[in-house]
């Protein structure tokens, strides 16, 4: 118990040091009041003026990029799956194209084919069509020829012998040129 | 203070032709140097004094420019408000960083202030002119300044006190609001640690009489904090003042890198005030178990 009242004499004489120095400093009651007030305002204003607005303004920032970052992941997610989706539909259209350009190649071979078969057998009737008029001006020559060396025949005979042929002389005569020709 | 210009303002000052008023007794107690206590602007009597003018001229210079830096916010910030937010959001990290984040939402305003207007009024008083400026007479060695009409807001230990009780009025609400009474006294007088049987009644005992000096600690806590940011700005102003009249042809020199330091030691006690107050807070509101979460989160 002593020991309390001895510790708190001298917490008494402390602040009895403490008191006398403050005063001796010029610490007086009204003016410590006086600059409590003050500092008071001081608080009380730049909470209203500066942390208050600011500290929201800094929130509304904080939660404005946290959002921004949010949505980039988003978007750049979306774009992940857009592009993903593009790359499936080009790949379908690569797919498809080649598809095509096969089936028109083939087409195309099918037609070149049938257009070679169609020219062939044109050319091959043209040809036939073209021995045959060989054929037959080759005949009709020759048939002109004979005619014309029986005639020749004929004439001929008649000169050399000086008498002229009866008609049927003239006809026999040629129609054996002609049987002998034709051996 | 604005010593080095004291050559300065004998020439060119606000002097008046009157003879000095009467000084209060404390300062004619000071001799040489600075008075020990601020002065009355009005005579004996007088209840305006050149430090309460300057703690009025930082608040209001603090309180326009921080309200013409936010009255229009915008989206992006440029000028005062960048310098504000900038301000703000590091002493607001600054602080979180140490009393935790829920701690920090009901406390910022505090610390802030006792940080941004502590830091002001130091720097304020370095501004040539403070402290040199004023009524006086004439002396051996010319005019000297006798009574100022400025003087460095913390150099004024009314003004350093008050922060510190301001501060401990709010550490105690904020303490009883974190723990309960119970809590609170079980804090300050209740055995910490895991201990059985014997051990535990004498733990018992040994925290019990230990929260007696617990309570005188804390008791004298304002005395130091308000001493500590007094001695050393009233310490700074004497030796810029001493700086400024030990040679008087190089008075214009020799304060000089003192000015840098005073700059320095601006900063430094504002800081020290702020943290020692905001871990004060912290040690009071923060659980025993040392999980580092405050009670003010429940």
């Amino acid at each position: 118990m002593n020991q309390f009242i001895q510790f708190a004499s001298i917490g008494s004489d402390l602040a009895g040091t403490a008191k006398d120095t403050a005063q001796r400093f010029g610490w007086d009651a009204p003016h410590f009041i006086a600059q409590v007030i003050s500092f008071l305002i001081v608080a009380a204003l730049l909470y209203k003026f500066a942390y208050k607005p600011i500290l929201t303004v800094l929130d509304e920032r904080r939660h404005q990029i946290a959002e921004g970052l949010a949505n980039a992941e988003k978007i750049k997610a979306e774009l992940a799956k857009t592009e993903a989706a593009r790359l499936e539909v080009l790949n379908q259209a690569n797919t498809q194209a080649n598809k095509l350009i096969e089936e028109a190649r083939v087409a195309a071979a099918k037609v070149r084919e049938q257009e070679t078969q169609k020219a062939i057998a044109a050319a091959e009737q043209i040809i036939a069509k073209a021995h045959e008029a060989a054929a037959a001006d080759q005949a009709r020559m020759l048939t002109d020829l004979k005619r014309e060396v029986g005639r020749l025949v004929v004439q001929t005979a008649a000169a050399v012998t000086g008498k002229i042929l009866t008609p049927e002389d003239q006809k026999r005569l040629a129609e054996e040129t002609t049987r002998q020709l034709a051996a | 203070m604005g010593a080095a210009v004291h050559g300065f303002a004998q020439g060119t000052a606000l002097v008046p032709a009157s003879p000095e008023p009467a000084q209060p007794a404390a300062a004619a107690s000071a001799g040489h140097g600075i008075p020990q206590s601020a002065q009355s602007l009005g005579g004996e009597g007088g209840f305006v004094t050149n430090s309460m003018v300057v703690t009025w001229v930082v608040a209001l210079g603090l309180i326009v420019f921080a309200q013409s830096a936010t009255r229009n916010m915008k989206r992006i910030p440029a000028g005062a408000q960048n310098f504000w937010e900038w301000l703000v959001e590091s002493l607001h990290d600054f602080l979180e960083g140490i009393i935790g984040p829920e701690l920090v939402k009901k406390t910022f305003w505090l610390f802030a202030t006792i940080f941004i207007f502590i830091l002001a009024t130091n720097w304020f008083g370095l501004i040539p002119g403070v402290g040199t400026i004023g009524w006086g007479e004439q002396g051996a060695h010319g005019f000297e300044v006798t009574r100022p009409l400025l003087r460095g807001g913390n150099a004024d230990l009314n003004m350093t006190s008050a922060m510190s009780m301001v501060f401990m009025v709010f550490w105690f609400i904020w303490a009883i609001q974190a723990n309960g009474v119970g809590g609170f006294l079980g804090h300050l007088f209740g055995a910490k640690g895991e201990s059985t049987g014997v051990l535990r009644v004498l733990m018992v005992i040994i925290f019990f009489l230990v929260g007696f000096l617990e309570i005188f600690s804390i008791s004298f806590r304002p005395i130091s904090l308000s001493f500590r940011l007094f001695g050393n700005i009233y310490a700074g102003e004497n030796m810029l003042d001493a700086m400024s009249n030990l040679v008087p042809s190089l008075s214009w020199l020799l304060p000089v890198p003192f000015y840098f330091m005073e700059l320095l030691v601006g900063v430094v006690q504002a800081l020290v005030f702020t943290l020692l107050t905001a871990v004060f807070t912290m040690l009071i509101c923060m659980h025993d178990e040392g999980d580092g979460k405050a009670h003010a989160q429940h």
